[in-house]
């Protein structure tokens, strides 16, 4: 059964995209047919972990939504060489300032984001579609939370966050999400994971799939690639394992 | 200083000059017992004959300079030998300097000294070596998080460089231990405060929209839709 899964949170700078990412490769490492769609238009990102090069496409999502192509049209196939027995797309947005700008300005028909996810898992017979989402809730935002099967809001220890997870937790409650985990991220290392978890449940009554330290192999990978194929061993990546698990169990 | 010399008189009276001079002595009758006394002690100069039955100078200067832990021990060579030849072979071994007797105690005390400034240079640099050891182990001890400042104490009552370094490593780590210990702390009081009505206002305004009605009310079709087309 397809699953799709939003990656999402309040605010900028979670670590969201990185999540989706190494989440993605890591399913497709277990065999499973992986799509990741940057529906974060606004300030799209995740391309650039996945080593796209922009210049290389011909469509991305922004010209599916403007009705200029089909979406699978916009699917890169970034399945690296190597270990990985399945296979991952990814749908990038256009970093044109250009594109940028139109979005902003005229907005799209949100509708066409569900129409287009049902198409890419039927043509490209996906086992899980992840949904990179713009940061805090709008009309685009609320539609990914309302197709999908999973959630995972991401959020930092941070007293920023704490207010936003608690009207996204409720939202997506009303939205009836079947799955929702929270991932709290860059936590520092001199806090006690066991102890973050632990409070952090208690205040949103939510599951905490991971307390995810700051790391600083992660920083030094900054955007250049998806950590989980760079330190397959690392305790990070168990991490990040972890959540993909908790997100399609 | 230890003496080394078969012959009972002239081992006397060379202790007596060397303890005129302010030092303290030790005594050997022959190299064997000299090797055996370096091995359990701790001498600054060695005064060593050549010619002694058992093990005679130059074989007992020969293994003090190929034993690591002796051989930064100064040894000066005390015979009646006085030719070039044996002077020669006894700095080729790593004598530190060569005395003929009879000896001329100016002669033995200007070179006792020059000996004994050696070796304690030797032993500064060794001290610093060692020092600097233990600033490199406590570095090593921040990142494993084992750091005792108590280990650096005596690095930092240096007055030189290396002192400095110390007592500044030992500031820095004390200033890192305490941030996370404070860190650790506040963890424990980690109060994640919501202002609850302001946050109740803002689902309110999100879902009291046609868009979320509409959503609300069709998102089990909208969630099915996708599984059943797979």
């Amino acid at each position: 059964m397809t699953k799709i899964v939003s990656i999402h949170s309040f605010r900028g700078g979670t670590g969201k995209s990185n999540t989706a990412a190494n989440i993605a490769m890591l399913l497709a490492a277990e065999g499973r047919r992986v799509a990741v769609v940057d529906t974060d238009i606004q300030s799209p990102g995740i391309h650039a972990l996945f080593s796209l090069e922009q210049e290389t496409m011909r469509c991305f999502l922004n010209d599916y939504l403007w009705g200029s192509c089909r979406i699978e049209e916009a699917a890169a196939d970034v399945t690296p060489n190597g270990d990985i027995t399945g296979q991952v797309w990814l749908v990038p947005s256009s970093i044109k300032p250009g594109d940028i700008a139109r979005v902003m300005q005229q907005g799209y028909d949100v509708g066409l984001l569900n129409d287009g996810c049902r198409a890419l898992i039927k043509e490209l017979s996906l086992d899980v579609l992840i949904l990179d989402t713009h940061p805090g809730l709008n009309e685009e935002t609320l539609l990914s939370i309302a197709i999908s099967n999973a959630l995972a809001i991401v959020l930092r220890p941070d007293r920023q966050d704490y207010e936003g997870t608690r009207v996204t937790v409720s939202v997506a409650r009303k939205l009836r999400v079947p799955r929702m985990v929270l991932v709290v991220n860059k936590t520092p290392a001199a806090f006690d994971a066991d102890h973050v978890k632990e409070r952090v449940e208690k205040t949103y009554d939510c599951e905490v799939a991971a307390v995810l330290p700051h790391s600083d192999e992660l920083m030094v990978l900054s955007s250049e690639g998806i950590f989980a194929l760079v330190h397959p061993e690392h305790a990070l990546t168990g991490l990040y394992r972890h959540i993909a698990a908790r997100l399609i169990a | 200083m230890l003496v080394v010399d078969d012959d009972d008189f002239n081992r006397m009276l060379l202790c007596k000059r060397v303890e005129q001079e302010g030092h303290r002595t030790a005594t050997a009758d022959n190299g064997r017992e000299a090797l055996e006394m370096l091995d359990d002690g701790s001498f600054d100069v060695v005064l060593l004959d050549v010619l002694m039955p058992e093990l005679d100078g130059y074989e007992t200067l020969e293994r003090i300079e190929k034993d690591e832990t002796l051989r930064h021990i100064p040894v000066i060579m005390i015979s009646s030998l006085d030719e070039a030849e044996s002077v020669i072979r006894c700095i080729e071994l790593g004598a530190e300097d060569y005395l003929p007797k009879p000896f001329d105690p100016v002669l033995l005390r200007a070179r006792l000294n020059a000996s004994l400034t050696k070796k304690r240079l030797h032993d500064l640099e060794l001290e610093y070596i060692e020092q600097v050891g233990h600033v490199v182990e406590a570095a090593a001890a921040v990142e494993a998080g084992t750091f005792d400042p108590a280990t650096l104490d005596e690095v930092a009552r240096r007055n030189d460089a290396l002192g400095q370094l110390a007592r500044v490593f030992g500031r820095m780590a004390e200033e890192v231990r305490a941030r996370e210990q404070r860190l650790r702390e506040e963890v424990h009081q980690l109060r994640i405060e919501i202002d609850e009505a302001h946050a109740e206002r803002q689902v309110a305004e999100l879902t009291e929209t046609d868009y979320f009605r509409d959503l609300e009310r069709k998102v089990d079709e909208l969630r099915l839709r996708p599984e059943t087309d797979s």
